[in-house]
């Protein structure tokens, strides 16, 4: 860790960036661990943030066309019983005090109750996080898997051969919507070839194979743009890196191997470039398994949330917005907080 | 050490190798911009006049006995979808949807996200403060959840499809206008503008906005494929664009329904999709390249 000089590190966002410019340490004059410090300040910066989300989700869903009271109590129902449902809902409050009900509930553990099914919110999300959140990390892991070995390959001899195929065949891939590959995908593997199914979840109580066979068409179509994504970020930012970093020449003329300069001098500052998009993907990331659980019939989060705007569930619909955002808001402070784990300038403040 | 590596080859090969080299860089940069460019001004000229030149059939209200007919029947070069209509005709006014929708878009946010940037940055202190926390909510929604949100909302319609695309739209663009103002205001010809006596909105308009203005055309030029593609997205789960009135998003999602069989029918209009997105894609990356003088 401490050989490497970071003088090139991309900037870093917000206040970290802006403190590290000026040479200060983030926590400014306060002693202690600092790195505690960022974390506690970073996270009372998004609590505010995530209340406003709440509160602009409430908004939506208010907007929202249709009476859900009267879609509950039925269509032949009289305008009493429509009454009558809308009492025992708790619609005949104003909003700004359903709001607050409904934020006290949700901070003490009490989502309330799907007005379609009947159960409980926070059992349905407790069925349905896993299998989204099983999406997410695959995709995660294969994108990353994918971007790293060839973002290094084809910066080793940028404008070569490899580094050719990867830009134009990246390019292209970058270009295909995630809902267009997941049917290129079904119809090559499971239509054509036979080999994987084409819809449907499979629990990994039933088995890990079957499991990973279940999800390996909708985590491909994820993670592949993603990865394309990725790898043309970092195999730019590593091109520059070994173009014009001093640190580099220092390496090259003390007689290091360009696998080794790549590796362990090159990518250890352009990772933080990765991170920053790793970090602001992250939003599109969860938001992209909407519309893929739907293609491919998984019962996750996002399919939860369509069939809740649908219906005009707003106990579910609310929780499961928020979530998406959530997710992503704590995805950028995870990055903020990585920057000071990883630039000791930021870590020990001053340079 | 790169510069010196460069020079140690030009000078150890002929000249005429070098000479040539030097025309081909030319020749390529003219021709990265220039095909790209001719793809996006071609498709729209097959979207919006192509329906009523070429002697094609409506879009909808085709025969349903004349349906799922293979490419190359006469009087369909695609052939007819499972509802009998002209698969042409269905995928050149689905373009139009689509660049449409991607056009009003981009433009919306350009306006409306440029100018709250630019006040942003030119107001500074707590208005700035406000204006970026509010925008910092938007930014931090998944733009596809929070669409099919306001989609839901307003109902699907094409205005509406609009609407709710440019929700995500503007707080990018706002960034971008506010870091350029920022850059911009610093610069001595606006402090030599206010000293003239110049008002702040006639700065703001006449000073700063055209010097900011080409980046954020460019930024636009990046969101084009990424609003088309959430339009189809939003069609195809059907917030979008209305059935039967085709989008690419929803002919791709009526194809779905029977892939099996007529696999085609979801290959044309992706591959529509394609086209646009990569050749916006293009343009924009390597007009953003040669103004940023690499």
């Amino acid at each position: 860790m401490s050989s490497v000089p970071v003088e090139r590190a991309p900037a870093p966002p917000g206040e970290v960036r802006e403190r590290a410019e000026r040479g200060e340490s983030p926590l400014g004059r306060l002693t202690g661990s600092p790195l505690v410090r960022l974390i506690v300040r970073r996270v009372l910066v998004a609590i505010p943030l995530l209340l406003a989300i709440s509160v602009l989700v409430f908004v939506l869903l208010e907007a929202m066309p249709g009476d859900p009271a009267r879609n509950q109590a039925g269509m032949d129902a009289t305008e009493e019983e429509v009454e009558a449902v809308r009492k025992s809902m708790g619609l005949d409050r104003p909003a700004h005090e359903r709001y607050l009900s409904w934020l006290f509930g949700a901070l003490t553990g009490d989502l309330g109750r799907s007005s379609v099914s009947g159960l409980p919110v926070s059992q349905l999300l407790a069925e349905r996080m896993p299998v989204t959140f099983e999406l997410v990390f695959l995709a995660f892991v294969i994108s990353l898997g994918i971007a790293l070995p060839v973002a290094m390959l084809a910066a080793r001899k940028p404008g070569g051969v490899f580094d050719r195929i990867v830009m134009v065949g990246s390019m292209t891939l970058l270009a295909v919507p995630n809902y267009v590959l997941a049917l290129l995908l079904v119809i090559v593997f499971a239509v054509t070839l036979r080999m994987l199914p084409s819809i449907g979840f499979t629990p990994i109580e039933v088995g890990l194979w079957p499991n990973l066979q279940s999800v390996i068409l909708p985590t491909l179509a994820l993670a592949i743009p993603l990865g394309c994504f990725y790898a043309r970020f970092l195999r730019g930012d590593l091109v520059e890196q070994m173009n014009s970093a001093d640190y580099v020449d220092t390496a090259r003329a003390k007689g290091l191997g360009p696998w080794r300069i790549l590796w362990q001098h090159a990518f250890r500052n352009s990772s933080f470039g990765l991170l920053t998009i790793v970090g602001l993907n992250v939003g599109a990331l969860v938001g992209g398994t909407v519309i893929i659980e739907q293609i491919f019939a998984m019962p996750g989060l996002g399919q939860l949330m369509l069939q809740g705007v649908g219906a005009r569930d707003t106990a579910v619909v609310q929780i499961c917005v928020f979530i998406f955002a959530a997710v992503a808001v704590f995805a950028n402070l995870f990055v903020d907080v990585m920057y000071a784990v990883l630039d000791p300038r930021i870590r020990y403040g001053g340079r | 050490m790169a510069v010196a590596d460069t020079t140690t080859r030009a000078l150890l090969s002929p000249t005429i190798g070098v000479e040539r080299s030097i025309r081909w860089a030319r020749i390529r940069k003219r021709l990265v911009i220039g095909v790209p460019a001719a793809i996006v001004v071609l498709l729209f000229a097959a979207c919006f006049v192509g329906p009523y030149v070429l002697p094609l059939p409506a879009p909808i209200g085709g025969d349903v006995l004349n349906s799922s007919r293979p490419p190359g029947t006469p009087g369909h070069p695609l052939g007819t979808d499972v509802n009998g209509n002209d698969v042409l005709s269905r995928l050149l006014h689905g373009g139009q949807a689509s660049l449409i929708v991607a056009v009003a878009v981009n433009a919306i946010g350009l306006i409306v996200g440029g100018l709250i940037g630019a006040l942003s940055a030119y107001l500074g202190g707590k208005a700035d403060t406000i204006i970026m926390r509010a925008l910092d909510v938007l930014i931090a929604f998944p733009s596809l959840v929070l669409t099919i949100a306001i989609a839901q909302v307003l109902g699907p319609s094409l205005p509406n499809t609009i609407l709710a695309l440019s929700a995500f739209s503007i707080p990018g663009v706002a960034r971008v206008a506010r870091s350029s103002t920022l850059r911009v205001t610093s610069m001595p010809f606006v402090q030599a503008a206010a000293l003239g006596g110049s008002p702040w909105w006639r700065t703001l308009l006449f000073h700063i906005a055209p010097n900011v203005l080409p980046q954020l055309l460019n930024f636009a030029m990046l969101g084009m494929g990424i609003v088309i593609v959430t339009e189809g997205a939003l069609s195809f789960l059907g917030l979008g664009i209305p059935a039967p009135a085709p989008s690419w998003g929803n002919m791709i999602y009526e194809g779905q329904q029977s892939l099996s069989a007529t696999p085609l029918l979801v290959l044309w209009p992706s591959l529509a999709l394609l086209l646009a997105v990569l050749s916006f894609n293009l343009l924009g990356e390597n007009v953003r390249d040669e103004m940023s003088g690499r």
